[in-house]
């Protein structure tokens, strides 16, 4: 009897221990298998980084850290400078931005807080879909209907609002084309409008209800709620919505092509055509014959690659020093 | 057994002092179903009250209707009468902001809000009053002292709410409270996720804060509520089942109901 129980009992430790040896197997695979995965990121990320380096080397290398400060970009004479496209990156994403926020917001904190019960999954679909909009379909849109809209109304009036004030009327100078840097930038804006509210939704909805309760309970409206509760306690949230929509900005090609005009130019003007590090890329690689000029064509990739960087690290940092100030 | 006959003996025993909150037939709704049935209890000025019974008896929904919080979330729906000297709070009429500057609201977690300390206390203060710096200072000092948190807090005001301990955070909240200059004073079970020292802190302030306030309190703690209340409502699957005198409750209750969940038989 006991015999047999112990055989029985040694023959399940048998199984067992033969169980955990495959369990210890399969395990080491998955650990192996992960960690490849996290290694091949850094190892995409090295290689970007180093083909663009090399690419752009003989661009660099002639035209020197005068690359950045030129203006010119001329094919004929094959002389480069990056300048104009960096500024035309930099204005539209800022525009975008500041235009976006706070519509954005306005959106989440009317879904969170005000909006009825059954418009609350139709607008929030809506914004969604926003999103999945191609932005080819923006551009056409932007160039097609967008820009002659903004050409017969919206530019002649602002143009003769602001003739008569200094600093206003060389920033808002005509002619009015349609295209140009402010029309990219409004379309950019409705284009990273549905990352940066549908972020600022999913964080407002983190905020414990028994907070927003006593913030109601001590007498705040809505609007106090939102400005000195809610709004704080998310605000780690909100700004990486907001890095999330710059990034997309900053990079996104297709529909700023077809608005911007492909200026090689800075102008006071907001009005008058520009261009983006992406657009002139996108422009302009299957003409680039020379060397240089491809050369040239990759170091403003490396630049627009560097800038992104520089403005997560930035948000990163900023984000790190707002929460050392209040400690929490 | 019937409401009625705690209804009258609760006349009977509370006509002596001035009623600053009363509850007439006071029904609630979370949806269909039905949390409060036929409420009707008042509480004496500038005492504690204490609402106990077992979890989902309705004495946090009845907190929850006397600065109609509750009104945040769309299905929840309240009728009858809740009379605040005299006024009925539930009146349409009745502005929700200023009720609740009025009746102030701790809850059972400590929720500090996402700034600094001294801001924690000024914010709820400026929303109804503009004054100098010089006031706000006092104003947070005393709301601070009255909350017994002063000597604790009083070199790091600039720090976050967020960093003080959970038992600091409460004390915190009640400042907050009592800053507003509020009538009554509701707590939901204030002291549940606190450590004992802390709940003793936090109920000798009660028991000081009665001198100028009425205050409702809801406890899961029976110890509590006959340390600290004058008055006991016993309540139990939505109705009132007994309110009286503290002492009358825990030493010699009238129901059974209210026999059996003092001495631990259920809840």
């Amino acid at each position: 009897m006991s015999a047999v129980s112990e055989a029985a009992t040694s023959s399940a430790m048998r199984t067992r221990e033969a169980t955990v040896r495959r369990f210890a197997f399969t395990d080491m695979v998955f650990r192996a298998a992960t960690h490849a995965s996290a290694i091949l990121v850094l190892v995409l990320l090295g290689g970007v980084a180093i083909s663009l380096i090399a690419g752009s080397w003989e661009a660099l290398s002639k035209f020197g850290i005068s690359f950045l400060s030129t203006e010119s970009w001329n094919p004929v004479t094959e002389n480069f400078g990056a300048l104009a496209p960096i500024y035309g990156t930099i204005v539209t994403s800022a525009i975008a931005i500041v235009i976006a926020v706070p519509i954005g917001i306005g959106i989440a904190v009317f879904l969170t807080e005000l909006c009825p019960r059954p418009l609350r999954r139709p607008i929030g679909i809506a914004v969604e879909l926003l999103a999945g909009i191609p932005s080819i379909i923006y551009g056409i849109w932007g160039l097609f209907v967008f820009a002659p809209f903004l050409q017969t109304t919206i530019q002649p009036f602002i143009i003769w609002l602001f003739k008569g004030i200094p600093g206003l009327n060389s920033l808002f100078a005509g002619p009015p084309y349609g295209i140009g840097l402010l029309t990219s930038s409004l379309i950019l804006a409705i284009m990273v409008l549905p990352f940066i509210t549908s972020i600022t939704k999913d964080v407002f909805d983190t905020v414990p209800a028994v907070l927003k309760e006593s913030a109601y309970g001590i007498g705040c409206t809505t609007w106090e709620v939102t400005r000195r509760v809610t709004i704080p306690y998310t605000r780690v949230g909100i700004m990486g919505g907001v890095m999330l929509g710059l990034g997309r900005a900053l990079g996104e090609t297709m529909a700023v092509t077809f608005v911007i005009g492909n200026a090689h130019r800075i102008s006071a003007s907001l009005f008058a055509p520009g261009t983006t590090i992406s657009a002139t890329i996108a422009n302009e690689f299957t003409e680039a014959d020379g060397a240089i000029y491809t050369s040239s064509l990759v170091a403003l990739g490396l630049i627009l690659f560097i800038i992104t960087f520089i403005i997560l690290a930035l948000a990163r940092y900023m984000l790190l020093r707002i929460d050392s100030r209040t400690g929490a | 057994m019937k409401p009625m006959l705690s209804t009258d003996l609760n006349a009977a025993d509370t006509t002596v002092e001035k009623a600053k909150i009363e509850v007439k037939n006071l029904n609630f709704y979370y949806g269909q179903s039905k949390a409060l049935k036929d409420i009707n209890l008042s509480l004496p000025e500038r005492s504690v009250t204490a609402f106990i019974g077992p979890s989902g008896c309705g004495k946090s929904t009845l907190l929850r209707v006397l600065n109609r919080i509750y009104e945040l979330y769309p299905k929840q729906s309240a009728e009858g009468q809740v009379l605040l000297d005299g006024k009925n709070i539930l009146d349409r009429s009745q502005d929700l902001n200023l009720l609740r500057t009025k009746i102030g609201m701790v809850f059972q977690k400590p929720t500090p809000f996402p700034m600094s300390i001294y801001e924690n206390i000024a914010f709820g203060v400026r929303l109804y009053e503009k004054i100098s710096k010089a006031e706000m200072d006092s104003r947070v000092e005393s709301a601070l002292k009255r909350a017994a948190l002063w000597n604790e807090v009083k070199d790091k005001l600039n720090a976050s709410g967020q960093s003080l301990s959970g038992g600091q955070q409460q004390r915190l909240c009640i400042a907050r409270t009592v800053a507003v200059k509020p009538e009554v004073i509701l707590l939901d079970e204030p002291a549940s996720a606190l450590d004992p020292l802390s709940t003793a802190k936090i109920e000798e302030l009660i028991d000081e804060l009665q001198a100028d306030y009425t205050i409702v309190i809801v406890t899961h703690n029976m110890q509590q509520a006959a340390r600290v209340s004058r008055q006991t409502a016993f309540m139990y699957l939505g109705e009132l089942v007994e309110f009286d005198r503290t002492e009358k409750i825990f030493t010699s209750p009238r129901e059974k109901r209210t026999q059996d969940y003092i001495t631990g038989r259920f809840g």
